[in-house]
């Protein structure tokens, strides 16, 4: 290598003319902003809605194990992997699944990637995670991954399900983003804005949901 | 990709005699559109939000050396690995060898326009490595050997017949169907087992955060999020403008670059890496690179007009608004990136010479400006290249004209700044000039003019002229 090609290129923009950098124009806030939470978990259903999301809202945590029960039922799951977040955790999904003869799978149960992913890609029904912010702007949810919030859980598997306490509502993306970048030393590695199912219009500009990933996603809404 | 920029028109005649073709554009560009539209409506001040973005990337292509230094160190204190590549080959040379060296047999790709812009996809096949696109529509297109047919549905016009030969043949179909549901469904359950099993990832990059030193991709099939979950290798490749100051600038540019590209207010996915995957994490790359890469940018980014260019997010917002676009297709533009998008990108990566339609195919109306979310003059950027051109350019490669072209404008303009000249000029010529007058109307000419007169007429020069009238005027009043 004749130079550093890092040096080089930095050196040519530097020795580039310089330029002003103007000042930002005026910008009014977001209409969501203003909402209070009952407004925002109205928008976010309605919005998540037009995207084929299906929200139910249940009281407590007692509640949502009959939803999830219930939702097991209409859709003949027998096989589904969980994440470990705090939302999830506490549920005790495992014994949930023995008493209603769904075989419940954790990341930690596997010895491996490869083994993990042979569970989400080939063996289970339905991911089942929690999230940790419900934005009200597009009906989205926003995940962070971690040892307990694996990333193929909520991809992998045909149907995705999330459950997300009332207080994760957020009015815009910034007041996520904000929250988790303020601390610069606790970075998750990943981040993940989900709204609505996977989906595509490549084909004749036919919409075809669940491409690559969930083709179907539903929301139980926590308090 | 092979550059066919200079068969512009050939292509472009081909493709207007097209009916599918034409079916889409007639339908496509106006739908997304119209959706752009009523998603733009959502901002309390549409044109508020639009100007934002647009200083947000005039700010970015401004601070470009400082921005990426500043990205380069906190991507690099979070544990990713950044290289940086001069050119195509130094960027495809580091991926291949990667790749050889971990004993990879195939990669899948997360639709990324500057690995288009690089070939890396032959450079890992001829080399051994399988390469899959796995964006449904890239997918298809790479599988046909075809360009990109629009910046959102790059095979959006093939026919579905076309798709499903190329199932069965390609992707292990076993039932021919000619519904688009089945066809996806079938593609689905091939790249599949390719993402299962994927051992190193390639995905392009649609913001890069100085601030934290995070990238971000937007998504709509999940295909980029599995390239960059299920294996052990992650390389995102990225062109030196993608970078952003700051996450609130990132999730601003996020909320333009979707209502721009398919009138969606957010796409189903935007995932944001910081560094590679945590040691107690199952899944995630272990190991993270991220490839800058500049192929030629550096050079232009010293020609304060020619650097605007660099504002460009790939929105693709100018394309549905281009009533050039909306005839011809993606096809003509002969390289990855099409509409008005490529004619100001093509010219600067490809030089002026090889592109000479591409900014001349175009009637400056202006309609892709005053919808980019960026703030580029495209009217303008092709008036400048056009100039470059003619003139003759070593950093842009303008092809200069040759002697009869440049005397003849020389002469003109002589002729149209100095009035004796130019009087005697018309008394000169107008005999030989009105040999082709046809009821006082010029329509055709032979010699260098000709192609001028295939769309044009101008009136013949009449036997006394304005001046000549006038000066009898005048002198019949003086006697
Ligand atoms: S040039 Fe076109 S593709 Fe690029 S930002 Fe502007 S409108 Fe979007």
């Amino acid at each position: 290598m004749v130079r550093n090609a890092r040096e080089e290129i930095l050196g040519k923009l530097r020795a580039a003319p310089k330029r002003e950098v103007s000042v930002r124009p005026e910008m009014s806030p977001l209409n969501e902003v203003a909402l209070d939470r009952e407004q925002m978990i109205a928008k976010f259903t309605e919005t998540l809605f037009l995207q084929t999301g299906i929200v139910h809202r249940v009281k407590d945590n007692h509640e949502a194990l009959d939803k999830l029960k219930e939702i097991a039922e209409a859709e003949g799951l027998k096989r589904v992997v969980v994440s470990t977040d705090d939302v999830i955790a506490p549920l005790d999904l495992p014994s949930w699944g023995e008493q209603n003869g769904v075989h419940v799978s954790r990341a930690r149960d596997f010895k491996d990637r490869n083994e993990f992913k042979d569970e989400v890609f080939a063996r289970v029904e339905a991911g089942i995670t929690g999230a940790d912010f419900a934005v009200a702007e597009s009906g989205t949810l926003g995940l962070i991954h971690d040892a307990d919030q694996a990333r193929l859980i909520s991809l992998a598997p045909i149907l995705h399900i999330a459950l997300v306490p009332v207080e994760r509502f957020v009015p815009v993306y910034e007041s996520a983003i904000n929250k988790i970048f303020e601390n610069g030393d606790t970075l998750p590695s990943q981040f993940t804005f989900i709204t609505g199912p996977s989906m595509t219009a490549d084909i004749q500009a036919t919409p075809f949901r669940g491409m690559h990933g969930p083709r179907r996603i539903i929301v139980i809404l926590i308090g | 990709m092979n550059i066919q920029t200079e068969q512009f028109v050939e292509v472009a005649r081909r493709e207007m005699a097209d009916l599918t073709s034409r079916a889409f554009l007639q339908l496509l560009p106006p739908v997304i559109a119209a959706m752009r539209k009523a998603g733009m409506a959502t901002f309390p001040d549409p044109d508020a939000a639009n100007e934002y973005s647009r200083a947000i990337r005039a700010e970015v292509v401004a601070r470009l050396p400082e921005l990426l230094e500043e990205f380069e160190a906190n991507a690099t204190a979070r544990g990713a690995t950044v290289i940086w590549a001069r050119d195509a080959k130094e960027a495809n040379d580091f991926i291949l060898n990667l790749a050889l060296e971990r004993g990879i047999k195939y990669v899948t790709k997360g639709k990324s326009m500057v690995s288009e812009e690089l070939g890396t996809n032959d450079v890992l096949i001829r080399n051994g490595i399988e390469a899959f696109e796995t964006d449904l529509g890239e997918f298809i297109a790479q599988q046909l050997h075809r360009p990109p047919f629009h910046i959102v549905g790059p095979a959006v016009n093939v026919s579905v017949q076309e798709v499903c030969d190329l199932f069965m043949e390609k992707a292990g179909m076993e039932e021919p169907t000619t519904d688009p549901v089945e066809l996806g469904y079938a593609a689905r359950l091939y790249l599949r087992d390719k993402f299962h099993h994927l051992e190193m990832g390639i995905t392009g990059v649609n913001m890069a955060v100085a601030e934290t030193g995070s990238i971000i991709n937007v998504e709509n099939e999940g295909n980029i999020r599995l390239t960059k979950s299920s294996p052990r290798i992650q390389v995102s490749v990225m062109s030196i403008e993608k970078v952003v100051p700051n996450m609130e600038d990132a999730m601003h540019v996020l909320r333009l670059l979707c209502r721009n590209c398919t009138g969606q207010s957010i796409s189903s996915y935007v995932s944001i890496d910081t560094g590679p995957k945590k040691d107690d994490e199952i899944d995630g790359p272990e190991e993270l690179y991220i490839v800058i890469v500049d192929n030629g940018r550096s050079d232009l980014y010293g020609d304060v007009k020619a650097r605007e260019a660099l504002r460009c997010i790939r929105c693709g917002a100018c394309l549905n608004h281009c009533p050039v676009y909306a005839t011809i297709g993606g096809y003509p533009y002969g390289w990855a990136y099409s509409g008005p998008m490529g004619q100001v990108l093509n010219p600067l990566l490809l030089g002026l010479e090889r592109t000479q339609d591409l900014y001349r195919a175009c009637t400056l109306c202006g309609a892709c400006k005053e919808v980019c979310p960026s703030g580029i003059d495209h009217p303008s950027m092709f008036l400048y290249y056009r100039s470059k051109d003619v003139k003759g350019d070593g950093e842009l490669k303008g092809k200069k004209r040759d002697w009869k072209e440049v005397s003849i404008f020389k002469l003109f303009t002589l002729a149209s700044t100095l009035p004796w000249f130019w009087n005697m000029g018309i008394r000169l010529l107008r005999p030989l000039y009105n040999r082709n007058a046809e009821n006082g109307v010029v329509t055709h000419m032979s010699g260098p003019f000709e192609g001028w007169f295939r769309t044009r007429n101008l009136p013949a020069i009449p036997s006394k002229t304005f001046h000549e009238r006038w000066k009898n005027i005048r002198e019949k009043r003086s006697s």
